[in-house]
């Protein structure tokens, strides 16, 4: 693949989501996605257009950072498609890109998920969190008159963004290139990645760092009680502590934080009035 | 409504794009989108505390499939929105949480009714499929404007109704929302541990 078809690819799939609908997924950001690719194979035998527009138009729906391992691989069989010396070949070979389609959206589906959402996305949370205590600003318990500098506001945030970013057009770039390469024998390239233990490593990184974040913050309040803890700060320990605790039964109840927090509105208020 | 709160609504609208509609560059996480917006109103502190509280209270629900998370950026819009009227940000970010659920409802309503409208879109895209480019326009420029329109109405509205409100609440209410709204990392920092939970490679 040349390296201006490669860049054409990248580009476009920043709007893989841009009609995504609960019908045919990303099918129109699929095929928005791949028509310059397949336009320009088609140049001069446009009779293999109308298949190719049925085809780019079905259902597609994969995580979107990792979906370009689908693009490579799908261009890569469209070539071998606009080849076929017959009718019989071109329905064998359309057969094959529908499961390599199947196939691969499902696979990487699930590995982007994993990575991007359930490990790179909290986990980058976790690190901009940790800067932003390492530069000395209390996240936990800030005072209403407290200012920070500009910078140190936007640190965590940047090194979030920068540590997502990384990898996510890493893989992006990489798996258009690596795809498009690879025979279907080998995976299109996914085996070429250990995902699984990088995302049990992320994974091992993101708990340490849950549980360190966790004890800085405690730190940070018991700061503040150099003296005998008073019975303001055990009522307010009592309580996060209870939070704490529901939160993990909450979870197991695939509760969303969003409703705990709202609960613990109208029980802190009945808590106050009683 | 003054014209920093229109500007931060403005580029809230730009923002929540990224959430699904283009680039996903992650500019709609809280972390970042809340220190932007406070470029706008000029609180620092509030845009990095907002960011990170609406992250961490989030982080429990991802976009696996046809999930819609509660937006970060609408949270943080509204939230930050709110205080720069004067709204003390503990009550700001309960009305912002609201507010992320009221666009996630109204959310999947649009892509519910866009269904239709993407049908006839992929029509006239199989006659012409070069006109895609036109589509990819007129579907962010719509996402846009109903973005902006939603942000805004909920912004002028629930500012209005709030600082109406702030004088009658009770000081003992303002402590139990100051106090949950403390609880909020520590909500969202201990869901993040099941989260990370270690399985058989």
């Amino acid at each position: 693949m040349k390296f201006t078809e490669q860049l054409g690819l990248f580009v476009r799939s920043f709007f893989l989501q841009t009609w995504w609908n609960y019908q045919k997924y990303q099918n129109l950001g699929l095929f928005f996605v791949m028509w310059p690719f397949v336009k320009k194979l088609y140049r001069g035998n446009e009779d293999g257009i109308p298949s190719a527009l049925t085809r780019y138009l079905s259902t597609f729906n994969t995580q979107p950072a990792i979906a370009s391992f689908c693009f490579g691989a799908l261009a890569k069989q469209e070539e071998t498609i606009a080849k076929a010396k017959n009718l019989n070949e071109f329905n064998e070979e359309v057969l094959e890109w529908n499961s390599i389609k199947q196939g691969l959206t499902i696979t990487t589906a699930s590995i982007g998920d994993r990575l991007f959402w359930g490990t790179l996305k909290p986990l980058t949370l976790l690190l901009g969190l940790f800067i932003s205590l390492l530069l000395g600003i209390h996240v936990f318990e800030l005072q209403q008159e407290e200012t920070i500098p500009l910078m140190y506001a936007f640190a965590g945030g940047a090194a979030a963004f920068l540590a997502f970013n990384t990898i996510a057009l890493f893989v992006k770039w990489e798996g258009i290139k690596i795809s498009y390469e690879t025979p279907s024998n080998a995976c299109f390239g996914l085996t070429k990645f250990d995902w699984n233990r990088t995302i049990y490593n992320a994974k091992k990184i993101g708990l340490a760092l849950t549980v360190g974040l966790i004890l800085m913050g405690m730190y940070y309040y018991l700061r503040d009680f150099q003296q005998v803890p008073d019975v303001h700060f055990v009522t307010r320990a009592i309580l996060v502590l209870f939070f704490v605790c529901i939160s993990f039964l909450t979870h197991r109840l695939r509760i969303p934080n969003i409703y705990l927090y709202l609960v613990s509105v109208v029980l802190f208020n009945l808590f106050c009035y009683l | 409504m003054s014209l920093e709160l229109l500007l931060l609504c403005l580029l809230a609208a730009v923002l929540e794009l990224d959430t699904t509609y283009a680039f996903q560059l992650t500019l709609s996480r809280g972390i970042i989108a809340g220190p932007i917006f406070s470029l706008l109103t000029g609180d620092y502190a509030a845009g990095l505390q907002v960011g990170l509280f609406t992250e961490l209270l989030f982080a429990d629900i991802n976009p696996l499939g046809a999930i819609l998370p509660p937006s970060a950026v609408v949270c943080c819009a509204i939230a930050l929105s709110l205080h720069a009227l004067g709204i003390e940000l503990c009550y700001a970010f309960i009305v912002a949480v609201l507010g992320a659920l009221f666009f996630v409802q109204a959310e999947r309503h649009i892509r519910k009714q866009r269904v239709r409208l993407l049908v006839s879109w992929e029509k006239r895209i199989q006659q012409n499929p070069d006109s895609i480019f036109r589509f990819l326009f007129l579907e962010l420029g719509a996402c846009f404007l109903i973005n902006f329109v939603i942000i805004s109405l909920f912004v002028g509205v629930s500012g209005a109704f709030m600082r109406w409100l702030q004088p009658f609440i009770p000081v003992k209410a303002f402590y139990a929302c100051q106090f949950s709204f403390m609880a909020v990392p520590w909500i969202g920092l201990a869901s993040l541990i099941p989260e990370f939970r270690l399985k058989k490679r």
